[in-house]
């Protein structure tokens, strides 16, 4: 089992890529490069997504890992 | 009235007078420096000498022939935009000296020009070799243009990386330690932002000399105090930095993980990951 403490730090660095990418998408002045961003935004989403359902799996299975 | 006090009124009125036209001409007049329009400026710049100095002159006569002077550029002008034709007598065509690595000898002949002089204007070009020139042309300017071989020209962006992204000018938004709006508003960013960036970098707006903003709306400024260190954006990097470590981790989980369903998962989104690192590199490197 990977340690659980780690996966929610990558969690934390996925969201704030995620972040990152939506600001840079904000301030940035080429549509080109606001549409790229834009797609590396949705696509760290999709990837937050997964991590979020395997953390809940096993704060289910192993309750010690809730919370912080 | 006394003779000084005359001489100051005309030089005025002809130093008034030369810069209106020329703001009526417009940037190509003054830009362009083909044998006429340089004789031009200098028959001008006699004229309004004359004409400033010499109080016996008619000043009518003096100032209708600086105009004269300067309009007849500008009829020329408008004219060759509305004829080719015209414009090819009046302005002249390239000549062509050196084509695919071949000297056109005879149009050196047509120009007068030897071959010794050629190649001082490739040097002034810095093609030392003709070898290396692949196109060469005389402008009616009298100026030459070259045009290098692809194997002699300097390396660009695009042979390097493949979908480089465009990047835009960047904009001036605080000069003199003033705020400018436009450039702000063309960036499509407001006051209240630029605010909480001087805050993020730790200096107030009435600090700041000189500041622009990149085509990613990083922020780079210049203190009036110049013994402050100012640190440079590091936005963009970090975010690259951030991409390739959660990379390295998620093949780390995968390894570590005993669940398969979750080795697969942690395998998939490190590819993802991977393929995110490629997109943005381009645009994070710098």
């Amino acid at each position: 089992m990977t340690i659980a403490s780690q996966v929610k730090q990558s969690l934390a660095s996925l969201k704030s890529i995620h972040a990152g990418f939506q600001s840079l998408a904000l301030t940035s002045n080429d549509e080109d490069v606001q549409r790229t961003f834009h797609e590396m935004m949705m696509l760290t989403e999709e990837i937050i997504e997964d991590v979020k359902t395997r953390v809940g799996q096993f704060e289910q299975e192993e309750p010690q890992y809730k919370g912080f | 009235m006394p003779n000084w006090l005359e001489v100051a009124i005309r030089s005025f009125s002809v130093i008034i007078g030369l810069f209106l036209i020329m703001k009526i001409l417009g940037k190509k007049q003054l830009g362009r420096l083909s044998y006429f329009e340089y004789i031009l400026g200098i028959t001008v710049g006699s004229l309004a000498a004359d004409i400033s100095m010499d109080i016996e002159l008619d000043l009518a006569s003096g100032i209708t022939s600086i105009l004269i002077w300067l309009l007849f550029p500008l009829v020329i002008s408008l004219i060759s935009i509305k004829s080719k034709r015209f414009s090819d007598f009046v302005e002249g065509k390239a000549t062509v000296f050196i084509k695919h690595g071949k000297v056109m000898e005879d149009n050196l002949k047509k120009e007068k020009y030897t071959a010794n002089e050629l190649l001082e204007q490739l040097r002034k070009k810095q093609a030392f070799s003709f070898a290396d020139v692949e196109f060469a042309a005389l402008e009616p300017s009298g100026d030459i243009s070259v045009l290098l071989k692809k194997e002699k020209q300097p390396l660009t962006v695009g042979d390097v990386m493949n979908n480089v992204p465009s990047i835009r000018e960047p904009q001036t938004i605080i000069m003199d330690g003033k705020i400018l709006d436009e450039p702000l508003a063309t960036h499509r960013l407001n006051r209240r932002w630029l605010k909480e960036e001087l805050d993020k970098i730790g200096v107030t707006p009435e600090n700041v000399f000189l500041a622009q903003v990149d085509s990613f709306g990083q922020v780079t400024v210049d203190l009036y105090d110049d013994k402050v260190e100012v640190p440079p954006p590091v936005t963009k990097q970090l975010l690259l930095a951030s991409i390739k470590k959660c990379q390295a981790d998620f093949e780390l989980f995968a390894l570590q993980t005993e669940s398969q369903t979750a080795k697969n998962m942690y395998t998939k989104n490190a590819e993802k990951l991977t393929l995110i690192e490629q997109t943005v590199t381009p645009l994070l490197k710098n």
